[in-house]
């Protein structure tokens, strides 16, 4: 056993002993040694230049009207016939969505035609939901569940290889500067130089989406301080093991997802010091090694999963490589990001379940943010189809102090940190 | 409002002068300047409550404002006996009682409450409403009717129902009546017929007891002991006491008693400032009154314990709208309780963000108010209030540069004279308290400054509010203190000199008795002068005037 390991053994059998010995509940502050955390969300992170972006990536609206004859144009793009605009684009490229189960979307969706074998309220299989989408005439083989499960949709974000021309005015991120971390140790073309001057970040996420509106908007961490993103489902970082918070050559890093909700404090942030349940799927416990240095955390690398889960979104999103870089600040927080190679299978998941209303609404284009992640992807190569799998990216937090159900239980690095180095 | 609810209205006013139990019928005993009075003491809101929930079940609701209760000297018990009720504060009870009655006859409770109806054998209702009104009258005025009370009421609701041409219009509208009486919204004590001179009658012992243990009214076994004689026994009595301090339900008596001495009620009107105290809302308020009740009855009803270990336990009731408040991880579901380890700042009563809380400003500690809530409530001291034209300048300015923390601020305060004295005796106690801020969170520096929480209690040393707290244990001030305020609870009065030797026997029984309060509330319940009427002497005019002072005041 290394030392690292068995001082990360010599933390769990303390704290195994201290629960047996003592009857007591943890004192004031927590268990000494363990600092945990809930995050406000994880934004994507990039940027840097302001001159990055030649002009803003159009979103799908923006594409559509620009089809238009120009009186036609002029008068939708007044935002008071923004409900007209998306009924004529919806007929124009034949866009879908159907309501599976009775339920309340307004009014606005009409009802699938169900096979007899679909029962209510059950989540159809996926060929349950091929016979559904024939059954109510979607093109062939197409067709996807979207909306918390509880529609079925056709559109450019479910069949994005049929709506090509909804990648038009898009516009990679094309400066020298991003934040982000050099995953590969490699330094070349393709990367970025952070803002402190590091060479060599990957960080090509951002340059696939970082000329998006919605991704240049919340890229601004004093919005990302005010707005919550997953609440329902928060993703928490535990680290244990902990002899002096400043520096420490050897912490145990846990991220885990909570079955509670994050909810506000009287002053609109998120509610510090509340305590968590975990989430039992054991796909989302991943613990790590890490140091801190100079009041700076960093992890090994960790093929992790986090949630997604808001209103309409409900996405476990996957990380490979993924490490922690973040400061603890003298308020008790934890400001960084988690860094590492997103898997483009649970980015078009994300994409997919966003639905073609979600991308609408905040001026993106599905089917150009999937182009630009296929084209700018650079990690994990498939060797079958020699593609890659995954893309390099930022993904940042702010955390504010909380506690686990279980604190200090799973000691045990994952499987999945060796493969990920 | 249902349609019963408008004949309520016209009905109830007529009913009452049918049902003046008890009222009018108290008499006096003794001489001149010896005179035996009878207590009458309005009933708390959550005295209400319980008479309503017990007679009617919980899904029947109490729905309206309630005459606030007044503290005399720091309890509503005794401020209960100097208060009236306002003609606005009748017509709230009239409203409340209205709503009462329209739960009760409407068709989701009229079978199982009312029970009966105008039938074949009974044209006019006139057995069904005799039934309805002893039922009902005994439990609301806590002892049996007369027959010539059911009956003169009968015909009254008879008459009613005539008039507004509904039988369950008629008996709602003298529900009404009854739940307005002053035979209900007052315990009125009862001289005995027979027996020894200035005692009480055995229900208005049987109330007396029951409002102390349970702060509800006699429930069935008891009122049968009163009716039987059992109760004028001194074994029926220790068989009642014993049976009612067993009961589940003693953990009510005893958590109304502590709302009442520590003031808990005050939280319902607690606020803090959001920005400062964001992680203090109304619902953590709540549940740090919750919090303070469940353990005190955790440590002195489930395990029977001695009343100074609140001062040092480190066992707190613990729920998870509590956890950002101590900082701490709260897993269980619901209420449980929460044991922190030896050392940690929060070890007993005083650490409690209830407290903390009820007794700091908005948004910034307060000492002083700290200190005079313990001088007052937990040592039954007096603290003057301060005069009208003090200048708190100094003291509210938490951001002053050189002043960093509220003990610096307090003595810079302090260098007026005037000022000084009075908060020599609140500040010190207080300041012990200051690594918890307003809203009763756990904090080593103010503005970046170590706290300095050392101070002297009765010329002991004390650092910090664990220290103060064991001192407080071992204080026989704050023993006794408990013992007054648990016989002005029972009495519902203050303590005059004659009472003394009352006090004396408690102060010596409750040491020998190992300290539990369980056993403090069985010896005053035991004690056959807790049933004894008032003695008070006619010669005395100042007392006399302080009193009708005090009610036209308060009320």
């Amino acid at each position: 056993m290394s030392g690292i390991g068995m001082k990360t053994a010599g933390v769990a059998l303390t704290m195994l002993a201290s629960s047996l010995l003592i009857a007591a509940d943890a004192p004031t502050g927590g268990q000494p040694g363990t600092r945990a955390f809930v995050l406000n969300g994880l934004y994507v992170g990039g940027g840097g230049d302001p001159n990055g972006c030649p002009a803003t990536s159009s979103g799908n609206f923006d594409i559509f009207l620009a089809s238009l004859p120009a009186d036609q144009r002029t008068r939708l793009s007044d935002p008071g016939h923004r409900s007209e605009l998306q009924k004529m684009m919806w007929s124009h490229y034949g866009f879908r969505r159907l309501r599976l189960w009775p339920g309340d979307f307004g009014g606005r969706l009409e009802s699938a035609k169900l096979p007899p074998d679909v029962k209510l309220h059950q989540t159809p299989t996926p060929a349950q939901v091929r016979a559904i989408a024939e059954l109510n005439g979607f093109p062939k083989g197409r067709g996807s569940l979207a909306y918390q499960k509880q529609t079925i949709a056709y559109s450019s974000c479910t069949n994005p290889e049929d709506f090509p021309m909804l990648a038009a005015g898009y516009h990679p991120y094309s400066g020298k500067i991003s934040t982000g971390l050099n995953l590969d140790g490699k330094d070349g073309a393709q990367n970025f130089v952070s803002p402190e001057g590091e060479k060599g970040v990957d960080n090509q996420l951002w340059r696939a989406v970082g000329c998006y509106k919605q991704f240049q908007e919340m890229n601004d961490p004093a919005l990302q301080r005010k707005v919550m993103l997953s609440a329902r489902s928060p993703t928490l970082i535990e680290v244990s093991g902990i002899d002096d918070i400043h520096n420490d050559p050897d912490v145990t890093v846990r991220i885990v997802t909570g079955a509670d909700p994050l909810v506000r404090d009287g002053a609109g942030n998120p509610l510090a010091h509340a305590s968590f349940m975990l989430d039992r799927d054991p796909s989302l416990v991943t613990v790590t090694h890490g140091r801190i240095v100079d009041g700076v955390l960093t992890t090994d690398p960790v093929d992790l999963r986090f949630v997604f889960r808001e209103q309409i979104v409900d996405n476990t999103r996957a990380m490979r490589a993924a490490r922690i870089k973040a400061t603890f600040l003298p308020d008790g927080s934890l400001d960084g990001g988690i860094f590492g190679y997103s898997t483009l299978a649970s980015f078009y998941d994300m994409i997919e379940q966003m639905t073609q209303d979600g991308a609408d609404n905040v001026g993106m284009s599905c089917v150009g943010v999937r182009q630009a992640i296929n084209r700018y992807a650079d990690g994990y190569r498939d060797q079958r189809t020699g593609r890659f799998t995954a893309i390099s990216s930022a993904m940042n937090f702010h955390a504010v102090p909380a506690f686990l159900a279980d604190q200090g239980k799973a000691m045990a690095p994952s499987r999945n940190v060796e493969a990920a180095r | 409002m249902s349609r019963l609810g408008p004949l309520l209205v016209l009905g109830a006013a007529a009913c009452v002068a049918a049902l003046s139990v008890g009222f009018s019928s108290a008499t006096f005993g003794g001489t001149d300047t010896n005179v035996a009075v009878p207590s009458v003491r309005r009933l708390t809101e959550a005295q209400y409550r319980s008479s309503i929930d017990d007679l009617f079940g919980s899904d029947v609701e109490v729905v309206g404002r309630f005459e606030p209760d007044m503290r005399v000297d720091g309890l509503a018990a005794v401020g209960a006996s100097a208060v009236s009720i306002t003609p606005g504060g009748l017509e709230q009870y009239h409203a409340i009682a209205r709503h009462i009655a329209e739960q009760v006859f409407d068709p989701a409770h009229r079978d199982k409450l009312v029970g009966c109806a105008p039938g074949p054998d009974d044209a006019d209702g006139a057995n069904c409403a005799a039934s309805f009104i002893g039922r009902v009258g005994s439990k609301l005025f806590r002892r049996p009717l007369g027959l010539a009370q059911i009956r003169a009421a009968t015909v009254q609701t008879l008459a009613s129902a005539k008039q507004l041409g509904s039988f369950d219009a008629g008996l709602g509208a003298m529900l009404t009546g009854m739940l307005t009486s002053p035979g209900f919204l007052f315990r009125v004590d009862t001289p005995a017929q027979s027996g020894p001179s200035g005692a009480i009658d055995a229900y208005s012992k049987a109330t007396r007891l029951s409002f102390l243990l349970w702060n509800a009214p006699p429930d069935e076994k008891l009122t049968t002991a009163a009716g039987s004689g059992a109760l004028d026994t001194p074994a029926g009595l220790q068989a009642q006491v014993d049976r009612m301090v067993a009961s589940p339900r003693f953990a009510g008596g005893v958590r109304a008693f502590f709302t009442d001495f520590l003031q808990l009620g005050d939280i319902d009107n607690l606020s803090k400032d959001a920005l400062i105290y964001p992680a203090f809302s109304t619902s953590v308020a709540e549940a740090t009154r919750e919090q303070t009740l469940r353990t005190i009855t955790d440590l002195l009803v489930e395990h029977k314990g001695d009343y100074r270990d609140l001062f040092t336990t480190h066992r707190f009731a613990m729920t998870r709208a509590l956890g950002p408040i101590y900082d701490v991880p709260v897993t269980r579901p619901g209420w449980s309780i929460y044991e922190f380890p030896a050392g940690d700042p929060r070890e007993g009563l005083l650490t409690q963000a209830s407290l903390l809380a009820l007794h700091s400003h908005p948004g910034r500690t307060s000492p002083t108010l700290r200190g005079k809530a313990i001088r007052e409530t937990l040592l039954c001291e007096k603290i003057p209030s301060p005069p009208a034209n003090v200048n708190f300048a100094v003291v509210q300015d938490v951001n002053n540069p050189t002043l960093k923390t509220t003990r610096q601020r307090l003595e810079a305060h302090l260098d007026d004279e005037e000022c000084a004295s009075c908060h020599k005796a609140t500040d010190g106690l207080g300041l012990g308290l200051e690594k918890f801020d307003g809203a009763g969170q756990f904090r080593r520096t103010e503005h970046d400054m170590p706290i300095d929480v050392t101070g002297k209690f009765d010329k002991a040393p004390f650092d910090g509010a664990g220290n103060l707290g064991r001192l407080f244990h071992d204080s026989p001030k704050v023993s006794q203190c408990l013992v007054k305020t648990a016989w002005r609870y029972a009495n519902g009065r203050n303590i005059e000199p004659s009472d003394q030797a009352q006090i004396d026997r408690l102060n010596q029984s409750f040491p020998a008795n190992g300290y539990r309060f369980i056993d403090l509330m069985r010896t005053i319940a035991l004690d056959p002068a807790f049933y004894a009427l008032q003695r008070v002497s006619r010669s005395a005019p100042e007392r006399t005037a302080r009193a009708a002072t005090e009610r036209g005041t308060h009320s």
